[in-house]
């Protein structure tokens, strides 16, 4: 880079990075093999299968070749974001500003925390001390984090990866940025997220092997010959990251808010509002060629409990993503253990969506394979139309959730408040997730049930004898079922019983006990297979002396 | 020489091809699109019920007895797994595990319910065609239900549409006014790996009878399900 009399300073910035997030938020031990998937592909590893030779990026097959022994789950955003949230509340303790990037990953402004703190190290050290989850949250075992501080995101970013290889925080001095980034690899672009593969591809293959050599270019011949992404990289590359000179903070009058004046006690009627919001905010940087690239989340409820955070995302984030970031901080709130400060005890009477920083929407070259086919468009387009045909909860698209129970484990939800390009994480499920080492210990055996009732049918089971089958509390069975009936009508009308089916086979009860330690929604029931002389195949539950078809295997 | 050599290799060409691989050649290279060629692909195991090998494009099926939903699952799984939608219209019991076991990918699937309640059935049904419509128009496969109170002109629009659209439909349920090109009629023979208080459910063999005005020949099937 030519010396330039005056050249802007990027604002020293802390970055704190968990290496291998996922695999903590699904509570793996660091001693125990194992790593989380997406899209067939590894995310993250623990430190034993990382010495295992299990590398992110991998295949399943690959993974499980190199350590056979290797516990693999699915890659569940909402949940890294929930199990992250005790570490953002202790960041948010020793500073009021931080941006949290993606879960496990936090950037702050050094300046004002350093200054109190008496220095950068003395804040290094303070925020290790203060993350560390046992303290936190009373977590076993995680990684440590990694600590770096730099002047300007990116070299801040890149200092803290360093720092978990380390093992202690990664200071660059003031004004030292552009040296330290000279000498990188020009592969930390692309392990960033802040540049496609194939152009560090194309930046290897041209020789410039270090971000010094792509720096030491002009800056007009790498935007005439790269363009907008590589003006990016190469402003990247010198230490110089800043925002495009183009682009202004957003005017408060961006600032939206929404004051509901009857509380919101569901989280879905908040989503639906941020909804709203994130879509009217999209539209108006987007009419002006913006996009918003942090975006500060604040909700409050009727007894005046606050939750701020930050949001950031380099690529932009759209309405979708937006509403995403929303129902990740209304999940983490609402599973707040019990007795933490700014616990949600009322309805949510405040949603304010701030775009705290914006930049020009340079747009983003869709690959000329993969992503987006024109089925998925078309179908884009479909779910639009059916939604303003019928209503916004009517049209809707499954999302895995988990359970014993076939109808608790998939949550349909809204199609129009789900990022449809991300949708393969958000459905798969681990193997099948029914096996004795997935996630849902107790759930049952494939196949599952082709029809599944969300309100069950209520039935009667009677022994040979015409007397009626019960479930004791230790899960044993009174008789073995011969015949079942079925009721029909409603409880405040009395129920009619239909006509008796002799049962031929049956197997259970597989007890399960749900929730004990929460009085509210403690479920306790035994699971029955019945097969009827018709050869129907039914999925039975008995709770509180009563008996439902939750399920038909047809 | 350049001509006369050209001239040698095609004769000799000619002589090493059989006339059967010229029939073939002769099949293949045929510019005529023939219902067949419309065809989405099928698990192998459900081939020999069609005539064309697959499932044509345009035409809309139903799926009638006992292991009616397993069947339809089974039929569409692989269609959507090579990248098509699955719209599921009205079918709020539409168990996604099992989807998910017959190999569908759940990421490209859409559901669109009816409201609730005994009013708002007419209301359903009056706008069930539109839905049909747009669902058509953007999906590949749909998998749906008829609401009870449907006119027969709104379904004969909506099977216009599918034709026209090129989709495929495979109906579930009572059909009412609506007429299908083919009929696959399931009849379990019982399941295996469940007992007196022992084991779990397995597997059931099927038989699977196909019928219907595109459906010559009465194709019967014995198949297990799930395979």
């Amino acid at each position: 880079m030519t010396d330039k009399p005056t050249r802007f300073v990027p604002p020293r910035i802390v970055t704190v990075w968990f290496p291998d997030w996922p695999v903590t938020a699904a509570g793996f031990n660091p001693d125990t093999p194992a790593a989380v998937m997406s899209a067939d592909r590894v995310v993250a590893r623990t430190p034993a299968a990382a010495t295992e030779g299990v590398v992110v990026g991998q295949r399943r097959r690959q993974a499980q070749r190199r350590c056979p022994n290797i516990e693999l789950v699915d890659h569940d955003p909402d949940r890294a974001a929930r199990e992250f949230e005790p570490i953002v509340r202790a960041v948010a303790e020793l500073s009021p500003r931080f941006d949290v990037i993606e879960p496990g990953w936090i950037s702050l402004a050094a300046l004002g925390p350093s200054r109190y703190f008496g220095g950068d190290l003395p804040l290094a050290q303070k925020l290790l001390a203060g993350v560390v989850p046992d303290e936190a949250a009373g977590r076993v075992a995680t990684t440590q984090p990694g600590i770096g501080i730099a002047d300007g995101r990116f070299a801040s970013s890149v200092a803290a990866r360093l720092s978990v290889r380390r093992g202690a925080p990664v200071m660059v001095e003031p004004g030292e940025s552009p040296a330290f980034c000279a000498e990188l690899s020009i592969g930390w672009l692309q392990t960033l997220g802040e540049s496609d593969p194939e152009l560090v591809e194309l930046f290897t293959r041209l020789g410039l092997r270090r971000l010094g050599d792509l720096a030491a270019l002009p800056a007009p011949d790498v935007i005439g010959r790269f363009g907008h992404p590589g003006v990016h990289a190469h402003r990247l590359a010198s230490g110089v990251d800043i925002r495009p000179p183009s682009t202004t903070d957003p005017a408060p009058e961006r600032r939206l808010d929404q004051v509901l004046d009857d509380p919101a006690a569901q989280s879905g009627a908040v989503v639906f509002t941020a909804k709203q919001l994130a879509d009217e905010l999209a539209a108006s940087l987007g009419a002006d060629g913006r996009v918003c690239t942090r975006l500060v989340v604040l909700l409050e409820t009727e007894h005046g409990e606050r939750s701020e955070r930050s949001w950031y995302r380099s690529a932009g984030l759209s309405a979708p993503a937006m509403v995403e970031r929303v129902r990740w901080q209304l999940d983490a709130w609402i599973n707040l253990p019990k007795g933490s400060d700014q616990e949600l005890t009322g309805g949510i009477s405040l949603i304010r969506l701030t775009p705290d920083e914006v930049r020009s929407d340079d747009g983003s070259q869709l690959g000329l394979w993969g992503g987006q086919s024109a089925a998925d468009r078309q179908a884009a387009r479909a779910i639009a139309r059916l939604t303003t045909l019928t209503s916004e909860s009517a049209v809707t698209v499954p999302v895995w959730r988990g359970g014993r129970l076939p109808a608790d484990r998939y949550q349909w939800v809204p199609a129009m408040m789900v990022d449809l390009d991300g949708r393969a994480r958000a459905v798969s499920r681990a193997g099948t997730g029914s096996g004795p080492s997935g996630p849902w210990p107790g759930a049952l055996p494939s196949p599952s049930p082709a029809t599944v009732f969300a309100d069950p049918y209520p039935i009667e089971l009677f022994d040979e004898h015409g007397q009626a089958v019960s479930v004791s509390g230790r899960g044993v069975i009174s008789a073995p079922p011969t015949s079942l009936r079925l009721l029909t009508g409603d409880a405040s009308s009395g129920w009619r019983p239909g006509s008796p089916r002799p049962i031929v086979a049956w197997a259970g009860p597989w007890p399960v006990e749900e929730r004990w330690w929460e009085p509210g929604s403690h479920r306790r029931l035994a699971r029955f297979q019945l097969v009827t002389d018709d050869h129907n195949g039914y999925l039975v539950i008995a709770e509180k002396q009563r008996w439902w078809i939750s399920a038909r295997y047809d | 020489m350049h001509n006369t050599n050209k001239c040698s290799y095609t004769r000799k060409m000619e002589q090493a091809l059989a006339l059967p691989e010229l029939i073939a050649l002769g099949d293949r290279v045929a510019p005529v699109l023939l219902a067949h060629e419309r065809t989405l692909p099928v698990a192998e195991e459900l081939t020999e019920l069609f005539v064309e090998g697959g499932l044509v494009r345009g035409r809309i099926l139903t799926c009638t007895g006992l292991a009616a939903t397993s069947l339809a699952l089974a039929l569409i799984a692989p269609v959507v797994a090579a990248g098509s939608w699955l719209g599921v219209v009205d079918l709020p019991t539409f168990g996604l595990d099992a989807a998910s076991e017959f190999g569908l990918p759940l990421e490209r699937v859409v559901a669109v319910n009816g409201a609730g309640g005994s009013d708002s059935d007419d209301r359903w049904a009056n706008l069930w065609p539109d839905v049909m419509a747009a669902a058509i128009d953007g999906f590949d496969v749909l998998l749906a239900r008829v609401p009870a109170g449907v006119s027969p002109s709104a379904v004969r629009k909506v099977a216009t549409r599918v034709q026209r659209r090129g989709a495929v439909v495979v109906l579930l349920g009572d059909l009412g006014p609506a007429t299908c090109d083919g009929v696959l009629h399931t009849e379990p023979a019982g399941w295996t790996g469940v007992g007196d208080g022992h084991g779990h459910l397995q597997q059931r063999s099927v038989v699977v009878q196909a019928s219907g005005r595109r459906m010559p020949g009465r194709c019967r099937r014995e198949l297990m399900l799930p395979a």
